[in-house]
């Protein structure tokens, strides 16, 4: 469609079976993990080895051009584990998330205030400082309430969904405050740790569970997106 | 990602048969300047948009077609993700926007002359469509036009 405007394309891809199959004009197949489209988080260096790479493709004669970035030493997310493959720790079924929320925020804004502000919360319009109530909401429709709401809901946007914009607001307000508490974390940890031990982890599982008992294909669907 | 060799059975069958499209042959447009001289977008199917926009929203059958856009020279702190998708690891992007939507590296090589502007506007669509009809017959044209008026001569496509 870009190249039929007189644009010319060149395309990070990550299923090299797939860019086979659809045959995009120019396109670097990079071997990384999704998520990781240009290798490396925090690592500028590297990320412009693969932007050039993809525009050395611009070089290329004719197309389809496709090509192999040749360094394949960026590993991450290669063992990321879903809810379901992780062994909950005992202590987890009996934390608080409210609890967690609260010990967990100067870890947070420490973490966005090393980041020039940027932060993936910012989904449900909720602020951080008011997480508690957003916990307090998705105990509830863990709880199978259908009639839980928040005043804060927009009014384009569906319960359903604002049931996965505050969770994955929950997700990420806990991992960037777990990411700021241990630096070090690699990704699988981070995931562990999640999914295992904290009780934000716990509800979102919860949510999904309940979401996933229901027979609305829609919602089962959603719960497919919260945790697995 | 991922060498598909690597991946679990059913991760490598998803993918497998994951519905994409299949096309004989790709449309071809010859750069029309070197890259120093080129005005480069961005265009990204990670499902990113500005905090202030409206989040991309799962629809009945599992699709959404729509676009968001994303100036340029707005503050990436005000660029979040509403992928729908738990199927790639999020705590990249948490971790640093640019791996996934390198809009600082774009920044940077228009400062070093590698290439001659960016565009006015970055373009954002949500990935992982299993139905991508839409995309195809109306909003993916609308971009290229809107890209073209701007006078984007090269579009660099990253996914998530």
């Amino acid at each position: 469609m870009l190249e039929e405007q007189g644009i010319a394309t060149t395309a990070i891809v990550m299923v090299r079976e797939h860019a086979e199959k659809v045959k995009p004009p120019r396109a670097l197949f990079v071997p990384f993990y999704f998520g990781f489209a240009l290798g490396k988080p925090d690592d500028p260096a590297y990320q412009h080895r693969v932007i050039q790479a993809a525009f050395d493709l611009l070089q290329a004669a004719e197309g389809p051009a496709l090509a192999d970035f040749p360094e394949d030493d960026a590993a991450a997310g290669a063992t990321m584990p879903q809810a379901s493959q992780v062994t909950a720790e005992p202590a987890q079924a009996a934390r608080s998330a409210a609890d967690e929320v609260t010990a967990l925020r100067a870890f947070y804004e420490r973490w966005v205030e090393g980041h020039s502000g940027r932060t993936a919360v910012g989904l449900s319009g909720i602020p951080q400082r008011r997480f508690r109530g957003l916990v307090r909401f998705l105990e509830a429709c863990a709880q199978g309430d259908a009639e839980a709401d928040l005043t804060e809901r927009p009014a384009g946007v569906s319960r359903p969904q604002f049931i996965r914009y505050c969770a994955d607001d929950l997700k990420a307000f806990y991992y960037e405050a777990r990411m700021e508490q241990q630096r070090d974390a690699t990704e699988e940890a981070l995931h562990r740790w999640f999914w295992g031990s904290t009780a934000g982890g716990k509800l979102i599982t919860d949510v999904a569970a309940t979401l996933n008992a229901t027979e609305d294909p829609n919602l089962r669907a959603l719960a497919y997106g919260l945790a697995r | 990602m991922p060498r598909l060799e690597t991946l679990s059975e059913v991760q490598r069958r998803t993918l497998e048969f994951f519905p994409c499209l299949e096309n004989d042959a790709a449309p071809w447009t010859a750069p029309s300047h070197s890259l120093a001289q080129s005005r480069v977008a961005l265009v990204t199917t990670a499902g990113l948009h500005r905090r202030d926009d409206q989040p991309f929203a799962r629809d009945a059958a599992g699709g959404e077609a729509s676009y968001r856009v994303i100036p340029s020279d707005c503050d990436p702190a005000d660029v979040v993700q509403s992928h729908f998708s738990i199927g790639f690891d999020h705590t990249g992007i948490y971790r640093d926007l640019n791996v996934t939507f390198p809009m600082d590296r774009l920044g940077e090589l228009q400062e070093r002359g590698v290439i001659g502007s960016v565009s006015t506007n970055y373009y954002s669509f949500m990935g992982a469509l299993r139905d991508a009809s839409r995309v195809i017959e109306e909003t993916g044209p609308e971009v290229a036009r809107r890209l073209r008026e701007e006078g984007v001569d090269v579009a660099l496509l990253t996914p998530t």
